[in-house]
């Protein structure tokens, strides 16, 4: 029998649940030495009373013993542990793994079935008709994808369906037709990426779905895929079977930096705010990219560029990774809020952020606060600062709230 | 319920359905022209098979899975068996083909009895595509057993019968059903559970399914398909969806707010 870590008392070891632990985690959680550093870095402790227990969970695995359920579904993956861990406990895979085991045994919350099945029948985690997956380019006439394009633009599921998302991805195609960038998209074929799928932990999915993927971008002949979010961008990266030897996978930040560097962009309008940059955890501290958004902020004229007071491998996630989009978290327990707070000590009018989850909780947060900053995509203030004449109607990217 | 079987056995019933936004009405034959549409299971189906999955870990017992269709539905009892079905008949014969809810449910109800010893046949409360609700209790009566419609909740009771909740207006009645009986189940009353992929590779490659003709359930000519169907379908008419405006306010909430006021008061229903 298997006694549960949590209270007092002895623990009963559970030789089976060891084995099938130790098989699922592949031994990732043993160099811990159990110094709590995972959980005072942690950002749950910030916002409520009882923290994630990192610590608690990564010795449960190491004993093969049950572990609390809902603690396992609390994690970011923000990987602010990791980059503090003296051990060099990649925890965010053994937390993914556990919830692996925890959908063999059906232990998940309520609705995270229902995103699994959005991604299976309608191949979009939100559960919207396939054939409405371009919609969002209806306006901008953007073509289909074709062998020797310079690149394929990947839309990812919330740019395409999720209304305020939208606008990145239009922004974004018109700063590539300023570019001369020749591109097109997979219109409603495009697949989802299978992040949402591999953030809940079930493995054996996001494999499959990235396999397939990984086809599909061969038999086109994608030499280059950009993508708009970097959960997206993170899967093709690094979860995704590389099937053509030269196939590059760039976050959008990377191609706009090249762009305006090439001298294939360059801005002719201003932007005369103070902004801040929120670090997207998929696109720093997981993949190690800081300074290409900085560099296409830089660029911009007018741009007064300042740092929150966490940033670069120290920034405050905005709390969606790791399926947390899925799952309701309370107002007060926001990180973005804390996010949202720290802009405003910046003295930043604009929060800027790369990535549709970080822009969809910043924003949400800075609305509920009085004077909140102003929350734009990298992509939206290039587009302004191109000084192009006024969009078409249905293009038009708005600030959002002007800030101050 | 089967004596000392341990569990009972349920028969659900599924049907593929085309997804309902790719369909298009064929305006010669008045019917749905499903060619272009891709399909899934009918949603409140895996209802349906979700809550006999439950019954199963709770009382053992087996789960069937039933279906009247073409040969291209195989994947999807495939599907339902990755779920925790045990084993899948499909009904497939061209002479099948038209059939309303009248020759259907005569049709299931043959193959309910060609598959024997039964205890529940549990149905989605409607089909996507159709939306009549009258598969079940027209099951109900050529199987002349029990029925129950728009169940939500259902636990084994005393003297082998069952305690099944079903949704009324303004609340619920609970009734005690003997067996065997047919149940209808509301959609979204559960969370239908995830594919299990360690039993997808068997459901795939190596579990049962069972293909019979109209022979193969001695299906009488007469009640089945066009010409055991007096319902013929008058008209259909495709309704196209409505175009958002689009239309943005900006300013102040005050602002935004009256002028909203006044949208609603001068253009509400004008169009």
């Amino acid at each position: 029998m298997s006694g549960p870590a949590s209270g007092n008392g002895p623990v009963s070891l559970d030789d089976a649940r060891w084995q099938e632990v130790l098989e699922a985690t592949n031994g990732d959680a043993w160099p811990c030495y159990q110094c709590g550093t995972c959980t005072a870095v942690c950002p749950w402790g910030r916002v409520r009373e009882e923290p994630l227990n990192v610590r608690k969970i990564i010795r449960a695995a190491q004993l093969g013993v049950e572990e609390d359920g809902g603690m396992l579904w609390l994690c970011t993956s923000c990987g602010a542990c990791e980059t503090r861990c003296p051990r060099g406990v990649p925890i965010v895979r053994v937390l993914r793994a556990l919830r692996s085991l925890a959908w063999k045994k059906r232990q998940v919350p309520k609705g995270l079935p229902s995103v699994l099945w959005g991604l299976y029948q309608d191949g979009n985690p939100y559960r919207l008709p396939p054939s409405a997956r371009s919609d969002w380019a209806k306006s901008l006439e953007v073509r289909r994808f074709q062998a020797g394009d310079e690149m394929l633009l990947y839309l990812g599921c919330t740019a395409s369906y999720d209304r305020r998302m939208q606008k990145i991805a239009r922004a974004l195609v018109r700063l590539l037709r300023e570019a001369g960038v020749s591109f097109g998209t997979l219109g409603d074929d495009e697949p989802c990426c299978g992040e949402a799928a591999m953030a809940l932990g079930h493995a054996a999915y996001a494999a499959e779905i990235a396999e397939a993927n990984a086809r599909l971008f061969a038999a086109k002949k994608v030499r280059a895929l950009v993508a708009i979010s970097p959960h997206c961008y993170d899967m093709f990266l690094n979860h995704t079977p590389r099937l053509e030897a030269g196939f590059k996978t760039l976050h959008y930040t990377q191609v706009l930096a090249e762009l305006l560097k090439a001298g294939r962009l360059s801005f002719k309008g201003s932007v005369p705010k103070r902004v801040a940059f929120h670090d997207p955890c998929y696109l720093g501290r997981r993949n190690g990219e800081y300074e290409a958004p900085r560099e296409v902020l830089r660029h911009i004229p007018g741009v007064d560029l300042t740092e929150l007071a966490e940033c670069r491998e120290n920034a405050l996630c905005c709390g969606a990774g790791g399926g947390r989009m899925f799952l309701e978290t309370p107002a007060a327990e926001r990180f973005s809020r804390l996010r949202v707070r720290q802009a405003g000590e910046a003295g930043a009018q604009i929060l800027a952020a790369a990535c549709p989850f970080c822009i969809a909780c910043l924003e949400d947060s800075a609305n509920q606060i009085e004077a909140g900053p102003a929350v734009m995509d990298v992509a939206e203030l290039a587009l302004e600062a191109l000084g192009a004449p006024a969009p078409a109607p249905g293009t038009a990217v708005q600030g959002g709230r002007q800030g101050g | 319920m089967t004596e000392n079987s341990g569990g009972f056995h349920t028969i659900v019933c599924l049907k593929v359905v085309p997804r309902p936004e790719e369909v298009v009405v064929d305006p010669q034959t008045k019917t749905l022209d499903r060619a272009k549409a891709r399909s899934l299971v009918n949603p409140p189906d895996l209802n349906a098979l979700e809550m006999a999955l439950e019954l199963k870990e709770i009382c053992g017992g087996s789960v069937s899975i039933l279906s009247m269709g073409p040969p291209f539905f195989e994947p999807y009892l495939r599907l339902a068996m990755s779920l925790g079905a045990d084993r899948a008949y499909l009904l497939s014969d061209r002479t099948f083909g038209g059939a309303d809810t009248l020759a259907t449910t005569y049709t299931l109800a043959k193959g309910i009895q060609k598959i024997g010893k039964w205890d529940l046949a549990l149905c989605g409360e409607e089909s996507s595509d159709g939306a009549t609700a009258q598969v079940p209790p027209g099951l109900a009566e050529w199987l002349d057993a029990a029925q129950v419609t728009y169940a939500f909740q259902m636990a084994p009771a005393d003297q082998g019968r069952m305690r099944v909740r079903r949704e009324v207006k303004g609340g619920w009645e609970e009734l005690m059903v003997s067996l065997p009986a047919v149940v209808s189940v509301k959609g979204n009353v559960n969370e239908p559970r995830f594919i299990d992929f360690d039993r997808r590779r068997w459901a795939l490659n190596d579990s049962p399914v069972t293909v019979w003709s109209a022979a193969d359930i001695g299906a009488q000519a007469d009640l089945i398909g066009f010409p055991g169907s007096p319902t013929t379908v008058a008209g259909v008419r495709q309704v196209g969806g409505r175009e958002r405006r689009k239309q943005f306010l900006e300013g102040t909430p005050e602002e935004i707010a009256r002028e909203l006021a006044r949208l609603l008061k001068t253009q509400a229903g004008s169009r």
